[in-house]
């Protein structure tokens, strides 16, 4: 098998560079087109706004006519729905599964708790601002967005992606140092997820000044090799879950 | 790094494997997991893992006005909201030993009862998806849409509505309200033909479902079991007529039950309360007309509120079974410790550890759904 | 089949020392009890009585008295009645012994009040975390945390200075007075 950094994928950070085939354009914008008609969004309810989902995908209001689909796991699909508040134990399954997931990707965040903490203002458990942690494109804002506003940010994601300002993956890598560093803040310097955000960073050509710095050289230095997960059941014991990093 | 650092994870020499199931798998309810140890693909061991959803609500409670915290607890169980803050503002009334009107009675009767039915077409949309039928899925959930529609025209809102209040219900009733309720009982009624023919007598589900998650009486009372789910064991048990609150002691209705405790006999338990509710429903739109007067009793400015020194425990029926609020006051305009035990406390946790072990992985959602368990009241 | 709590019940009360039963209405009795005649007044009701539901226990923290209550809400299919049945306990050290063996449900809600209070039970099939496996902080649920001083110590808050407001503010108007001073002001 070919060394994944080997096999060329065309991607739209070439666009900003000079192109020399005259059809380079067109390509590009066809490309978009393509993608902002077929979306796969990621079936993970993290919280109460999943309510107004299934009367949004199924017969009534329908979003499939639009393209867009649930998709059962990360790595097949594009949008990473945040529907509600996220508690701080949810937030590190959301970012390992927005690592995991394919570039091209987009974040949506529903409801107002995904803004500023919404009602949960002053909860121990819920994490406030999802944008401190993972690039948002989009936020759909109510308590909860009813069907209609859901596909009506869908159709704003799908005109975002076409005139190719919904980028906030770009700004995952560039300024990936911040966002770690929030992250760092919320669950502690041993924090550290399976993928190399800096090393895909390099691939995509996006690595910039904001990709590394002093909390990427936290992470390097309290990384430790991946070991296989303690097991849940000790007859008698207790379920430690040590390693959160494979989930 | 990733090179460097990756290990294969070795497995044991044996046919036992532990998995992840959950949060984020489309087979769970909600945002839930579960670990489970497998030998080939039964499950031999689960254990529940929740917290993904907590939101620390008895904390924040303390923290708001009685008043506020009515927008704070629908949040506690989304599919079915009104259950919630029907028992939270029954218990502020018992508190303030307060007198509801007998409309404002008679309305959240007929609030919980819609909310009721929304729930179990719901959970059968859920429970038919984990079974590979999802035109079912589809139609529970453009069904339940009619209710929430009339929610929406009620009260201003789809999901939660924050229309009971301690002392009565925020306003009545719009002008020919009842009529259009009354027809959305029709055609729910008339769908349910449907509904049998699509899913309760479809083979594959019948197959699927019976003799999956069995329990016997016996054992459902052990663990704590409430609701549909003890019913489905043969126990005619329902909070709304051994407990009776609010006006349920004036209407008629029959608690179906099922003898065999598995899947199916749970989702055969609620495929009749369904037909229950729309009876219940159609006596309370006969009713209400001949019911005058006000819908809420007068309570003190709501931002200077202190409600008298006492405790109290209120119950309710939900649609996943037992709903307790246990509530203390210290004599001050915010609740001194407000516990909330939903049923599916005992149903997503224990119940289902034990239920899971012997079944295949593949039904191992199925049983969480016919336990019409719900993670947020679990994690509150 | 008996609509109220059976008179009986009472004389088989009077066995243990130190409890005082109160009649809310027909259906609800509070049962004060020293916290060592707790099992004992349990397996009683469970077993001659018939109170097979326990429906829950809550852990309610008196700071001021240096003390936790703990309240066990029993239910009999039978009699069609809820007992609840109140002990103290000394807040340090917080131990406490647990029920599981009469009431398996005990389970959970040992476990929860274990993280949320950091009441230990004794004998309870597992004490380690359910919901806060997460959380490095003291329990939460204790008077003496202070969510909100915590929540404001952790997290930033998102400032909305929308260009309108601002216009108002300039001329006098707007939100003169910030929620954190007009909460201050509360006693």
């Amino acid at each position: 098998m070919k060394n994944m950094k080997e096999i060329d994928i065309p991607i739209e950070a070439s666009v900003e560079q000079s192109r020399t085939n005259p059809l380079a354009r067109v390509f590009d914008e066809l490309v978009r087109f393509c993608r902002s008609r077929s979306m796969f969004m990621l079936h993970y309810c993290t919280g109460c706004g999943a309510i107004e989902l299934p009367p949004a995908m199924t017969s009534r209001f329908d979003m499939e006519r639009l393209g867009i689909q649930p998709m059962v796991t990360p790595r097949q699909a594009d949008i990473l729905l945040i529907t509600g508040y996220v508690s701080i134990k949810t937030l590190k399954r959301v970012i390992l599964t927005y690592e995991q997931m394919g570039s091209p990707k987009y974040v949506i965040g529903i409801c107002s708790c995904t803004v500023n903490g919404g009602m949960y203002w002053q909860s121990y458990a819920t994490a406030k601002q999802l944008d401190q942690y993972l690039p948002v494109d989009l936020y759909i804002a109510g308590c909860m967005p009813r069907p209609e506003a859901v596909l009506e940010g869908m159709r704003k994601l799908m005109d975002r992606i076409r005139s190719g300002e919904a980028d906030g993956w770009k700004d995952y890598y560039r300024r990936y140092d911040w966002y770690l560093g929030n992250q760092q803040h919320l669950f502690g310097d041993d924090w550290q997820t399976p993928a190399d955000v800096i090393g895909e960073a390099s691939h995509y050509d996006l690595a910039g000044s904001g990709t590394e710095g002093e909390h990427t050289h936290l992470l390097q230095q309290c990384q430790k090799p991946l070991e296989p997960q303690q097991t849940f059941f000790q007859i008698g014991g207790s379920l430690e879950v040590k390693g959160e990093s494979h989930e | 790094m990733r090179p460097e650092n990756y290990q294969a994870i070795s497995h044991p020499p044996s046919n036992e494997y532990e998995l992840n199931f959950g949060p984020n798998h489309p087979g769970i309810e909600g945002n839930y997991a579960l670990k489970v140890k497998l030998h080939g693909d039964v499950v031999v061991a689960a254990r529940a893992d929740g917290g993904y959803l907590h939101r620390g609500f008895e904390k924040l409670m303390e923290g708001r006005l009685w008043i506020q915290n009515i927008a704070l607890v629908p949040r506690i169980c989304v599919p079915d909201p009104v259950p919630m803050e029907v028992c939270y503002s029954m218990a502020v009334e018992a508190l303030n030993d307060m007198e509801v009107p007998e409309r404002a009675q008679w309305l959240r009767v007929l609030q919980l009862e819609l909310s009721r039915i929304a729930a179990h077409l719901f959970t059968f949309g859920g429970h038919a998806a984990t079974t590979g039928m999802y035109t079912t899925m589809y139609w529970g959930v453009a069904d339940r849409d009619q209710i929430l529609d009339l929610f929406e025209e009620w009260t201003g809102g789809r999901v939660y509505h924050i229309y009971n209040i301690p002392g009565g219900v925020r306003r009545d009733i719009p002008a020919g309200f009842l009529d259009r309720v009354s027809h959305t009982m029709d055609y729910i009624e008339s769908r349910l033909p449907d509904y049998d023919n699509l899913f309760f007598t479809n083979q594959v589900f019948v197959d699927r479902a019976r003799d999956t998650g069995p329990m016997n009486q016996q054992q459902a009372l052990e663990w704590g079991v409430t609701g549909p789910n003890l019913r489905a064991t043969g126990l005619a048990f329902d909070v709304r007529r051994d407990d009776p609150y609010l006006v349920y002691d004036q209407i008629d209705f029959d608690i179906p039950t099922e003898a065999p405790g598995d899947a199916w006999a749970r989702t055969l338990v609620r495929r009749q309360e369904l037909k229950q509710s729309i009876h219940i429903v159609r006596q309370v739109v006969e009713k209400l007309p001949s019911v005058s007067g006000p819908v809420r009793t007068q309570i003190p400015n709501p931002l200077a509120w202190n409600v008298p020194a006492g405790e109290t425990y209120t119950r309710v029926e939900s649609s996943k079974g037992e709903l307790g609020y246990y509530v203390v006051s210290d004599g001050g305009d915010k609740p001194y410790r407000v516990h909330i035990r939903g049923p599916s406390s005992m149903h997503a946790v224990q119940v289902l550890e034990q239920l899971a072990v012997g079944a295949r992985l593949e039904d191992v959602a199925q049983i969480m759904f016919s336990l019409d368990a719900c993670p947020p009241e679990v994690d509150r | 089949m008996s609509k109220t709590v059976t008179p009986w019940l009472d004389n088989l009360l009077q066995e243990i020392e130190g409890i005082e039963i109160r009649r809310k209405d027909s259906r609800r009795v509070r049962i004060d009890i020293a916290a060592d005649s707790l099992p004992t007044l349990l397996e009683l009701l469970r077993g001659r009585a018939g109170y097979v539901h326990l429906s829950a226990i809550t852990c309610v923290d008196w700071i001021d008295e240096s003390q936790f209550e703990l309240v066990y809400q029993l239910w009999s299919y039978e009699s069609q009645s809820l007992v609840s049945a109140h002990i103290r306990i000394a807040r340090d050290p917080g131990v406490y012994v647990s029920v599981f063996d009469l009431y398996q449900p005990a389970a959970f809600f040992e476990r929860d009040i274990h993280e949320m209070f950091g009441v230990y039970f004794e004998g309870s099939p597992d004490m380690s975390k359910f919901i806060l496996t997460e959380w490095n902080g003291p329990p939460p649920m204790r008077k003496e945390f202070d969510a909100e001083a915590w929540v404001n110590e952790t997290f930033e808050r998102k400032e909305y200075q929308p260009d309108w407001l601002k216009e108002i503010t300039e001329q006098g108007g707007g939100i003169v007075k910030s929620p954190e001073e007009a909460r201050q002001k509360k006693p």
